[in-house]
């Protein structure tokens, strides 16, 4: 027992993976009741039409057809995620914004009686003009998508950290880069899919969601119900990514149809429903402006921003905010200047996408550093290094950073990826780059204003001792929140992990916890599963106490056996005490919550992007890049993380190599393509190219040391920070190799081809 | 005349973003002429069903909309792959992309088809879908009609008039039409015997797996020492059919083989195509690829024989 942890620390077998492995793991798809109805959402074909009349009877007259409705059906209140932005109907009512849009739905017997349901549906439409470009929607005279949103301006953002303009002045470099992000889409493999159950004025709701909470409130709100009258239930999860965080409008119809029907509905989305309501990332335009010192010493920073938020708000407030407010978090600055336009645009609705608003900003500043550093003469890593923020500093926007290992982490990914051996030394069509990154660990406050802790737990002795059970209302989906909760439980309680069971993630029978996004839950819900694992130890060590006659201090509880400290011979099980408490107090529960400190500043937009702890990486990447096609061929990615105590080794590799799988697949593949009738023109599996094993690079994860005050044990985020450097970082590389710079997201092998061609022609005019 | 098997009603109007199959009436006949005389009664509204992997797509997405889909699952003589007398190789049409990956026969004589195979989608594709589809959907980007053409295959089709030999390259009518009639069923691809030294095919595509091709390029050679005796080019997704790149080929027929001469071949060869812009490729970036890959792929085809 000279280890300090017994069960942190450790790879444990995944909770959840045997029956994962075996088909055994029931998603919302897989469920069935008795008497269950399916039902489909009926969408806009147009971009932007006048709703003139929607007529259902033929569909009603189908036999086995048991419901149709649309907006009249349905209560007219708008929701939304971001409660200052509600603009959204569960069926639109005079208009349709996007091509997707929901107009009607069907409950029927069958599939195939939905399908064919919903093609007797006949809706008139009076077509309106359209626009799909930020930039043009801006412009007076653009149509108008909103009523209220002047100009289509969804969201505006002006903040001003010092004064960037006299730090512009005193520099002795500035220099000013544009790019352009495009739109991805989570694709997670698992569809949205939503069982809806409404009887004795109970709803019950089974989905595919990150947060059962922030749904049981919006469900609630929208139908006028008592919280305690909708109950959430979260099955196994393939995915989210951030595209599952808000109610999909499968739950708000499912819980209608249910209500008219007096049965069970089951709704989902196909393939290309999930596109069509998207909430994956915005696209981006970047104008950044940086001085920097003769040392290369970063005096000030400018961030102009525009972004296409599509057709409705989704959560694009918190995402524009976050497009400015991670940027400061890496290097040491105190002049910051942020500016953001978030537009209306006739496309499906953004929302947050691993990383939130951060990896296409952070793209954009890691080129335009790169080029900044060959402006100086400086190796880019210098200059990383150079400004590399450290421990116990502020940003200027006011977020407090306590542990920060970003400077070992470029030292180390220097040294493992030989990059002072290879930069500017590989041959022709061989490069070399690197990118930083870093992320909150846990938003610092909740999506909607209320004082609920953030994360709460719950832990049950068996009464034999044979076995406890962890409640807790943190969400597994598929990134291992289940199995890294139960190796804190028992490390806490001084228990073993193989025998903790977990119900997770069920608004009746689980404490509240605010779900799924923002990597909040390794920190938060670990810090409530601790407390609770906490006070079940404290009891067990009370009762063995009593039991031994023997003063408590002596006492210590680990990996199941309560022991003497002086003396290891005087022991007990922790089952045997476990089973004395019950018989003489009843169950023995422990109880756990948490809330963050109060973070961050006083300005408008302050909240967004505090956090009680903030992870920090470097990558390096190889690239080869064949000069007649422009193909990019990743030869290897090494990255290095400073995310503190880590709970599960190898899940948190795991989720390094998901996060760069995404970043790889956003750098170089990913992009939604529209027809210019605002069609997604790519949404399947096959031309939205997610990138396959076959794609993947060798990859080097390593980590440093670090360990958080604020945090149980220290912990920090890992699953988004990872994906935040990775296109930038190909971009840096990409121009290592072959000299060119691709200014725009995806840095798809044509536009390398084309930045070849054109510098080609560039040198041979310039003779 | 057979029952259909399934009889699901009647087909709906075209709702444009539907991901579920409309309905049809199936028919699995038990012989080739049976499934010849079906298809003769039926017309344009049958389409043979084999493995799937575009038709019942191109279904769901309301593509097409055949009221009869025929399956060929029971016409055993449309398997196998064998060598017969006079040096050739008769592939039946249903045989499954994998199966041609993974033919004894095909690896001996012809790698470069199974190298083509092993490109075409991804695994789960690849277990169902048939040379016949890749041939009869007449998709531009498909995979194998390349390779084939360069290799001078036949395709053998079987009517309700009787049978008939076509070479594969005069198959295609435009995208997604055959120059095959709808009475006839694809039942045999035949590679026949000929002196060509090297073959091989260039998929060049966005990602390893799962993509279709940006541009495909097939190149066949007969060598003697440095002299090209006969070249023959074939373009997939580089015109609205698979097609020959013939002025690049009689560049070379008769020519000692130089770098220089197969930059010209790809610049040649890139000249005739008849590249389009699409999601996968501006049309003079895929014009481009073809100058690159046919140089690439005649380089390997002359140095690495049939690969």
């Amino acid at each position: 027992m000279s280890e300090k942890y017994a069960v942190i620390g450790k790879s444990v077998p995944k909770i959840d993976g045997r029956v994962k492995v075996t088909g055994q793991a029931k998603y919302t798809g897989d469920l069935k009741f008795p008497n269950m109805l399916v039902g489909k959402i009926l969408t806009s074909p147009h971009a932007h039409a006048r709703i003139l009349s929607i007529d259902t009877s033929q569909a009603e007259k189908l036999p086995g057809v048991k419901a149709v409705i649309t907006h009249r059906d349905v209560p007219a209140l708008k929701y939304g995620i971001s409660p200052a932005r509600w603009d959204e109907n569960i069926f639109c009512i005079d208009r349709v914004r996007f091509v997707g849009d929901k107009v009607a739905a069907v409950a029927a017997i069958d599939e195939e009686t939905v399908y064919k349901a919903l093609k007797l549906i006949k809706v008139e439409y009076e077509v309106l003009p359209a626009v799909f470009d930020p930039v043009a929607a801006m412009q007076e005279g653009a149509p108008q998508i909103h009523d209220e949103y002047p100009r289509n301006i969804n969201t505006e953002i002006h903040q001003n950290f010092g004064d960037v303009e006299k730090a512009f002045a005193a520099a002795h470099h500035v220099r000013t880069d544009q790019f352009t992000g495009q739109r991805t889409y989570q694709s997670p493999i698992e569809p949205h899919s939503a069982i809806s159950i409404w009887e004795d004025g109970k709803l019950t709701v089974y989905t595919s969601t990150q947060s059962p909470h922030y749904f049981q409130y919006y469900i609630a709100r929208e139908f006028g119900l008592k919280m305690g009258d909708v109950r959430v239930v979260k099955p196994f999860v393939g995915g989210g990514f951030g595209g599952k965080l808000e109610p999909t409008g499968l739950e708000f119809a499912g819980a209608v149809l249910s209500r008219l029907t007096g049965r069970p509905v089951k709704m989902f989305y196909d393939r290309h429903e999930m596109f069509a309501h998207n909430r994956g990332r915005h696209r981006q335009i970047m104008k950044i402006t940086t001085g920097v010192d003769k040392d290369g010493k970063i005096l000030g920073v400018h961030a102009d921003f525009i972004m296409d938020g599509g057709a409705y708000t989704s959560l694009g407030i918190a995402t524009a905010y976050y497009a400015g407010a991670m940027l400061p978090l890496t290097y040491e600055f105190e002049n910051y200047k942020f500016d953001m336009y978030r537009v209306y645009t006739n496309l499906p609705a953004c929302g947050a996408q691993r990383g939130h608003g951060a990896p296409q900003p952070r793209y954009a500043f890691e080129c335009h550093l790169d080029m900044l550093a060959e402006d100086l003469g400086m190796d880019p890593l210098e200059l990383r290094l150079r400004n590399a923020r450290r421990p116990d500093t502020v940003t200027p926007n006011e977020f407090k950073i306590n542990s920060c290992e970003l400077k070992a982490c470029i030292e180390k990914v220097r040294e493992i990826s030989g990059w002072d051996k290879k930069k500017g030394k590989l041959p022709h069509g061989r490069g070399i780059g690197i990118a930083v990154g870093s992320f909150v660990s846990g938003a610092g406050y909740p999506i909607y204003r209320t004082n609920l802790p953030h994360s709460a737990a719950m832990i049950k002795v068996h009464e034999d001792g044979s076995a406890a059970t962890l409640y807790t209302g943190a969400v597994d989906i598929g990134q291992g929140t289940d199995t890294v909760l139960c190796q804190m439980a028992a490390e806490a309680m001084g228990y073993t992990y193989e025998h903790m069971k977990i119900v997770a993630a069920d608004t009746e029978t689980t404490p509240h916890d605010f779900g799924a996004y923002s990597s909040r839950q390794t920190l938060m819900s670990g810090a409530a599963v601790k407390q609770a694992g906490e006070e079940v130890k404290r009891q067990i060590l009370e009762t063995a106490a009593a039991m031994l006659d023997i003063d408590v201090s002596t006492l210590d509880c680990r990996e199941g056996v309560v022991f003497c400290q002086s003396n290891p011979e005087i022991q007990k099980t922790f089952a045997e005490v476990a089973r004395e408490f019950f018989v003489r107090k009843g169950p023995l529960v422990g109880r756990g919550s948490y809330a963050p400190p109060k973070l961050g500043g006083k300005f408008k937009g302050a909240a967004v992007g505090t956090s009680p702890a903030y992870s920090f990486a470097a990558q390096v990447s190889e690239v080869a890049i064949d000069e007649e096609t422009g193909e990019i061929d990743v030869k290897a990615v090494w990255d290095v993380h400073d995310c503190g105590t880590v709970i599960n080794p190898a899940l948190l590799h795991a989720q390094v190599h998901g996060a760069l799988f995404m970043g790889m697949g956003e750098a170089v593949w990913e992009e939604v393509v529209f027809d210019e009738q605002g069609r997604i023109k790519n949404a399947n599996l096959s031309e939205y190219r997610l990138p396959t094993a076959l794609d993947m690079p060798e990859i080097t994860s390593q980590l440093v040391e670090s360990c958080e005050p604020d945090a149980p044990w220290g912990v920090k985020e890992v699953g988004e920070g990872a994906t935040i450097p990775t296109m930038g970082c190909y971009s840096n590389a990409i121009y290592d190799a072959m000299g060119v710079r691709v200014y725009s997201l995806p840095l798809s092998y044509e536009k390398v081809w084309r930045a070849l061609k054109e510098k080609r022609e560039k040198e041979a005019g310039g003779g | 005349m057979t029952r259909p098997l399934t009889r699901c009603g009647q087909n709906e109007v075209k709702r444009g973003m539907a991901m579920y199959l409309p309905d049809f009436d199936y028919y699995a006949p038990a012989s080739l002429p049976e499934a010849c005389a079906l298809l003769a009664q039926s017309g344009p509204r049958a389409k043979v069903l084999a493995g799937g992997t575009d038709v019942l797509p191109m279904m769901k997405k309301e593509k097409i909309a055949p009221e009869i889909l025929v399956s060929i699952k029971k016409l055993h003589q449309l398997t196998g792959i064998r060598e017969t007398p006079g040096n050739k190789v008769v592939i039946g049409a249903r045989t499954t992309h994998n199966e041609l990956v993974n033919s004894p026969v095909l690896q001996k004589k012809y790698l470069s088809v199974c190298v083509a195979a092993h490109r075409i989608g991804n695994n789960q594709i690849r277990n169902v879908g048939t040379i016949g589809g890749n041939i009869v959907n007449a998709v531009p980007s498909a995979d194998l009609p390349p390779i084939l053409i360069a290799l001078g295959a036949l395709i053998k089709l079987t009517g309700t008039g009787g049978e008939r030999d076509l070479p594969l390259e005069e198959a295609f009518a435009g995208p997604g039409r055959s120059a095959i009639s709808p009475d006839e069923i694809l039942t045999a691809v035949i590679i026949p015997g000929s002196s060509l030294t090297g073959s091989t095919y260039f998929k060049f595509a966005h990602r390893r797996s799962g993509a279709l091709a940006v541009v495909g390029v097939a190149a066949a050679v007969t060598m003697e020492g440095e002299v090209c005796r006969e070249a023959r080019i074939a373009l997939g997704a580089a015109a609205p059919t698979p097609m020959r790149a013939k002025k690049a080929e009689e560049l070379l027929r008769g020519r000692v083989v130089t770098e220089e001469l197969l930059e010209e071949a790809g610049r040649c060869a890139a000249a005739e195509s008849k590249t389009r812009t699409s999601i996968r490729g501006s049309a003079d970036y895929r014009r481009d690829m073809v100058r690159v890959f046919t140089k690439r792929a005649l380089r390997k085809a002359i140095k690495d024989g049939h690969s």
